[in-house]
């Protein structure tokens, strides 16, 4: 009940923001629209605010406000501030692009994540290993860029741009599909082992039942703890299809929507934002009816014990040659000078003087990479650090905090940029805000997920019987049991969160020019990827370090704060 | 009203030390029916939504003594259970524990009343926490009602694993390194931290491989013997029952037959 009326309110402020974008917005939308509609006309006073009376600017934000949603209410979206044409049939066209790419890349990743996870059904062996680690932390426009680059530049074949036949979605589907895939295979992978080493599973295989039977009944143990973050995956596709859409110009409803808010378009951008959050608030609906189906009665009738999960252990020596690789760049660049501008060596290649080459200003590419290190990754750590306490708090308010959270879910880091950005113009602190709203409900639903399967254990009624205190029960069992697992979660999405951050600037929504911010820094190189591959390539490969190391990281943090934990107790025991 | 049947152990034991319990032998201080009850349950009535699980059971405990409560699955015996420990409050009816009617108190007030009223679970690793040492466990009862010191404390867990015969060593495994037998007296040696005068048995060998149930059989009679428990041991094992018990009730669809 709690959850429903939270889901309203968000769903409303959600709805509300985007009615009232054109009123929010920072920048005025009449100078940005009599630019866009005649360019020699005169921003003078009187052709402003008759552009503003045109469009009813001038009303305040209650008469917008309900203008839109009556408009909302009879099918009506409105009409293009730019072209003058219906938002409608262009959000129509473009939904139905974005369809069936996402349809495609969901097969594709099916596919990937069926990979990945077999070694762990058939063998019981833990994780999936780095390499698929790095591979659930690419972002989509990095592998849309190193398909583009790789497939469609060098070797050929395949058709990069537009969309007029079914191979052109061949290489967004795999841009999209592939790190989503990635990401569904390691949870499954990383689930199973513990599930595996249950006693129910010795027991099966010692009555003779197949290993199939086994694997299967496994899965199922292992699944609804993940469906909610299946359904953000899924969710994530539509983000990601607007990386996607824009580097291999496919006309979808993510390409529209950041036109709009580019132009300032704001009609066709509360169009698309309206669709795009449509198809999210449709994704964690299913995830959650799925996760309820699966439970069923275990939930309710506290029946319920938790697989302890165990992590996979790895070598200490990985994340130090990963961190000593990524810390002896930064450092050295950090030495160099990041915007000093040498005209006369343009897109150099790599020399004892610029390391890594130079830009096609001439600038450094190792002082850049240095100096932008700080943007990205200071940031994410930031962003990570408040998202994980806002999840944890909120995760021990499950009603409440679910029904935020299936709003939010609803809206990738991308759309969030989008709309952060079309009320406060971009900028890193834009682009900070859009990623640390959307980051914490992963976290938030994570956490009460957890909460609630401990809550659902049947040591707690032993708890209980013995007289613990609700608050005793929280710290001592509750918080405990949840907290190291979603503080591996927040270390764990790291990458992902200065891979957001990366992606909006690569989108032009987060750090602008000059700022040497790692997406910004791709962004500006990729377009001269055939003169200047080792320019393009270090960003890219400063990104996957950063993810690689940063996988590596959760895992031996876990380990750590197990035995320390463990040698805590011992000596209060003594 | 039946004589209370003597009890004899039985012979054969799971664990490598036998259990010792530290308290002299007491002679049982079995209260006749006419002493005033340890536990005295009138018109139990359990509801989970529309179903009625348990209704109008009534039956005492003296001090001392063994009621077993035997009956089909799904007849009621745990929901009986789970509402004399006011872990699932009843839908009506009165469980007065020594003379406190507990459907009057609010959960602060139980806390105190919980230490000499603990229960037993049928599942051994289940009702422990896969991520605590046995020994804090044990411990957390004392700890939980103020009575953990640095001093007393670890000697507490230590006579208490002694009595439940667990080896000290055990104190520092976790419940999984542990076989279902150690974890149910690990869960005993728990019930009893804070010297409860009642203890309900919730299909405490159900569970466990017939070797082992002998053990904690006799276990819980030694028990019994040095430090005058008494148990409500509900159980679908009559043989167990009979064994264990003074009396016995038996309940289907709800109500107490016979």
């Amino acid at each position: 009940m709690r959850a429903t009326a939270a889901r309203a309110a968000a769903l409303t402020a959600v709805l509300a923001l985007t009615g009232l974008l054109p009123w929010l917005s920072g920048t005025d939308p009449a100078l940005s629209l009599l630019r866009a509609r005649s360019a020699e006309q005169e921003p003078t006073p009187e052709a402003l605010a008759a552009i503003r009376t045109d469009l009813g600017l001038d009303s305040g934000p209650v008469a917008l406000l309900g203008r839109w949603a009556a408009g909302l209410l009879h099918g009506d979206l409105g009409v293009s501030w730019v072209s003058g044409t219906e938002v409608l049939p262009a959000v129509l066209a473009g939904l139905q692009v974005s369809l069936t790419l996402m349809g495609a890349a969901a097969a594709v990743a099916l596919l990937t994540g069926a990979a990945l996870a077999a070694p762990a059904a058939l063998r019981g062996r833990a994780g999936t290993g780095t390499a698929a680690a790095v591979l659930a932390a690419l972002p989509e426009f990095l592998l849309a860029l190193l398909l583009l680059i790789t497939v469609g530049v060098w070797l050929g074949g395949l058709p990069t741009s537009g969309w007029t036949g079914p191979a052109h979605l061949v290489l967004p589907a795999l841009a999209l599909g592939i790190p989503a895939g990635a990401l569904l295979g390691r949870l499954v992978a990383e689930a199973l082992p513990a599930v595996l080493e249950e006693r129910w599973v010795e027991l099966w295989q010692g009555a003779g039942t197949s290993r199939r039977y086994v694997t299967t009944a496994a899965l199922r143990r292992a699944l609804p703890p993940l469906v909610p973050q299946f359904a953000m995956v899924a969710v994530g596709l539509t983000g990601g299809a607007v990386a996607v859409e824009t580097v291999f110009a496919v006309p979808g409803l993510g390409r529209t929507a950041l036109g709009a808010a580019k132009s300032q378009d704001l009609p066709l951008l509360q169009g698309a934002i309206l669709a795009l959050l449509t198809l999210g608030l449709l994704a964690g609906a299913v995830g959650s009816a799925v996760r309820r189906r699966l439970l069923g009665p275990a939930l309710r009738d506290a029946s319920l014990t938790l697989p302890t999960a165990r992590p996979t252990p790895v070598p200490t020596a990985v994340p130090v040659a990963l961190g000593a690789v990524l810390l002896t760049t930064i450092g050295w660049g950090l030495l160099r000078e990041p915007y000093a501008i040498h005209t006369t060596a343009r897109l150099a290649a790599p020399s004892a003087a610029h390391p890594l080459g130079t830009d096609a200003l001439g600038r450094d590419v190792l002082a850049r990479l240095g100096h932008g290190a700080v943007p990205t990754i200071g940031t994410a750590a930031a962003v990570c650090l408040l998202a994980g306490l806002v999840g944890l708090l909120l995760g021990f308010l499950p009603d409440t905090a679910t029904g935020f959270a299936d709003v939010t879910n609803a809206l990738p880091p991308v759309v969030a940029g989008i709309m952060v950005a079309a009320v406060t113009g971009p900028g890193t602190g834009a682009a900070a805000l859009a990623v640390t709203l959307t980051a914490w409900p992963p976290l938030a639903s994570h956490a009460a997920a957890l909460t609630q399967e401990v809550r659902a254990s049947a040591f707690l009624t032993a708890q209980r019987a013995m007289g613990a205190s609700p608050l005793w029960i929280l710290s001592r069992h509750v918080l405990p049991a949840v907290a190291g697992p979603v503080a591996r979660h927040a270390v764990l999405r790291l990458p992902g969160t200065a891979l957001a951050l990366a992606s909006l600037g690569f989108l032009g929504l987060g750090a602008q020019p000059p700022t040497p911010e790692w997406g910004l820094l791709l962004n500006e190189s990729a377009d001269y990827a055939e003169r200047a591959p080792v320019a393009a390539l270090a960003p890219a490969a400063a990104l996957a370090l950063l993810a690689a190391l940063a996988v590596t990281l959760a895992a031996m943090t876990t380990r750590r704060r197990t035995t320390t934990s463990q040698r805590k107790s011992l000596s209060l025991a003594r | 009203m039946n004589p209370p049947v003597p009890a004899t152990p039985l012979i054969v034991a799971d664990s490598p030390a036998q259990p010792t319990p530290s308290a002299e032998p007491l002679a049982p201080p079995h209260a006749g029916p006419a002493g005033q009850p340890l536990l005295s349950v009138r018109d139990l009535v359990v509801r989970y939504g529309t179903t009625t699980a348990v209704d109008g059971v009534s039956f005492d405990i003296h001090a001392g003594e063994t009621v077993g409560l035997v009956g089909p699955s799904g007849c009621g015996k745990s929901s009986t259970a789970a509402a004399v420990l006011q872990l699932r409050r009843p839908h009506s009816g009165e469980v007065r524990f020594d003379d406190v009617d507990l459907t009057a108190l609010d959960e602060r007030q139980l806390r105190p009343v919980r230490q000499r009223l603990q229960p037993v679970f049928q599942d051994p690793y289940g009702s422990l926490s896969p991520r605590r040492r046995i020994r804090d466990q044990i411990a957390e009862p004392l700890r939980l009602h103020g009575r953990w010191s640095h001093s007393a404390g670890p000697r507490r867990v230590a006579e208490l694993l002694d009595m439940t015969g667990l080896n000290p060593a055990l104190g520092s495994r976790f419940p999984h390194e542990l076989s279902g037998g150690q974890c149910q007296r690990a869960g005993i040696a728990r019930a009893l931290a804070n010297t409860p005068r009642l203890l309900i048995l919730d299909e405490p060998i159900s569970a466990l491989d017939a070797s082992l149930r002998a053990g904690i059989l006799n276990l819980l009679l030694d028990l019994q013997d040095g430090l005058g428990l008494s148990y409500l041991f509900i159980s679908h094992d009559i043989t167990a029952v009979r064994h264990l018990s003074n009396r016995i009730l038996t309940m289907r669809d709800g109500r107490l037959v016979r």
